[in-house]
C-alpha cells in the first residue's frame, strides 16, 4: 500500500473502520511512512481536543431539575397490566409458597389416607358383579348325577348346574330355562 | 426457610406419600380378593335382595326363579397358591386355590364339596373382576346359587 491508496483511509483507520485487509494494510504503511504517521498523531491530537472541550460543557450544563421535569410526566401514566402483576408477583412470590407448600402435602396425606382408609374399602358395593364375567373351565371332575354349562350372552355370565338327585330332569318351575 | 427449601419440603412430602402408596399396592398385588356369595333362589314370594342388583340381569335371563335372596357373603384375600376354604350354607364347603392371573384372567382351582363327597372339582379361568355361578344344590326351600368373584385388584382387608 502506498501513500496514495493509504491516505484517504487513515480517518477510517484511526475510527476503526476498516475491515482486517485494508487495516493491517494502513497500520504497515503508516509504520514506514513519515507523513502518514504524522497524520494519524495529527487526528488523535483532535480527537482529544474536541473530547476535552465537550467534557467541560458537559459539566457546565445543570441536569439537577432534569428527573424532577420527568418524574411527574411518568407518574401520570398507568402502568400496564403486565408491570401490575409483574410487580405484584415480585412483592408476593414468598408469600404463597408455605401455603401452598403446606396445601399439597396436606392433600396427599389425605388422599393416601383415604385410599388406605377401611371406609375406602367399605365404600364398594357388597354385590358380587361384574360388567364382563368371561369364564372358561378346564377339565371338570364332577360326582354329581347331572351336569350343565349355560352362559348368559350379554355379560358372558356363565353358570355350572349341577344335580345329583333322581328325576334332576324333572326340574320344579323356576329352574334352568 | 427460602422459597426453594419450601418447595423442596412439599416435593418431599408428595414423593413420600407416593411411596407409601405404591408400598400399599405392591402388598395388595401379591394375592387376588375371592369374593363369594350364597344365594338362594326360589319361588316362594317375590323377593329380590337388592345387594344382588348388580346380578339381576343374569339371573333373570338364566333362571325363572321369583325370589334371590343372599344369605351369604365373604370376602378373603388368597395368596396365589395358597388355598382358601368357604363355608356355605347346608354343610357344603367350597375350596379355592387361586393360580396366577395372566391376560387379565384369574385361574384358579375350585373343589366344591358336600359333607364328605365332592360335587365337582375343575380349574376355572375368569376375567379378572368377573363373576362365575356355580347353581343347583338344594337348600331351604329352593336352590342354592353360588357367586365366584375374582379381583386382582382389590384392597385387602
Amino acid at each position: 500500500m502506498n501513500c496514495r491508496e493509504a491516505h484517504p483511509l487513515l480517518p477510517l483507520f484511526f475510527d476503526g473502520e476498516l475491515d482486517a485487509r485494508q487495516l493491517r494494510g494502513v497500520a504497515l504503511h503508516s509504520t514506514r511512512c513519515p507523513s502518514c504517521e504524522q497524520e494519524l498523531q495529527q487526528l488523535e491530537r483532535i480527537q482529544d481536543l474536541v473530547v476535552n472541550a465537550v467534557t467541560v460543557r458537559a459539566d457546565e450544563v445543570d441536569l439537577s431539575g432534569l428527573w424532577s421535569g420527568i418524574e411527574p410526566r411518568i407518574n401520570v401514566v398507568p402502568p400496564s397490566w403486565m408491570v401490575r402483576a409483574r410487580s405484584w408477583w415480585e412483592t408476593h412470590q414468598y408469600d404463597w409458597t408455605w401455603p401452598a407448600s403446606a396445601l399439597a402435602a396436606l392433600g396427599a396425606a389425605a388422599l393416601l389416607a383415604f385410599a388406605l382408609s377401611p371406609a375406602a374399602k367399605d365404600a364398594r358395593p357388597p354385590q358380587i358383579a361384574g360388567v364382563d364375567n368371561s369364564a372358561n373351565l378346564d377339565v371338570v371332575e364332577s360326582h354329581v348325577d347331572s351336569m350343565a354349562l349355560l352362559s348368559e350372552p350379554e355379560t358372558n355370565t356363565m353358570v355350572l348346574w349341577i344335580s345329583d338327585e333322581e328325576g334332576a330332569g324333572t326340574e320344579e318351575p323356576g329352574g334352568l330355562p | 426457610m427460602n422459597r426453594r427449601t419450601a418447595i423442596a419440603m412439599g416435593m418431599l412430602s408428595l414423593w413420600a406419600a407416593c411411596v407409601v402408596a405404591l408400598e400399599a399396592k405392591a402388598e395388595e398385588s401379591g394375592g387376588v380378593e375371592v369374593r363369594i356369595g350364597a344365594v338362594v333362589a326360589s319361588n316362594a314370594g317375590q323377593v329380590f335382595d337388592q345387594r344382588l342388583a348388580s346380578l339381576r340381569r343374569q339371573f333373570d335371563s338364566l333362571f325363572q326363579y321369583t325370589s334371590y335372596r343372599l344369605i351369604k357373603e365373604e370376602r378373603r384375600m388368597v395368596s396365589w397358591g395358597r388355598q382358601a376354604g368357604f363355608d356355605l350354607p347346608g354343610g357344603r364347603y367350597l375350596l379355592v386355590i387361586p393360580r396366577e392371573c395372566k391376560d387379565n384372567r384369574v385361574s384358579m382351582k375350585l373343589i366344591l364339596v358336600e359333607g364328605s363327597r365332592p360335587l365337582f372339582d375343575t380349574v376355572l379361568g375368569l376375567r379378572n373382576q368377573g363373576t362365575f355361578l356355580v347353581g343347583g344344590p338344594r337348600h331351604q326351600e329352593g336352590r342354592l346359587i353360588i357367586a365366584i368373584a375374582a379381583d386382582t385388584n382389590a384392597v385387602p382387608r
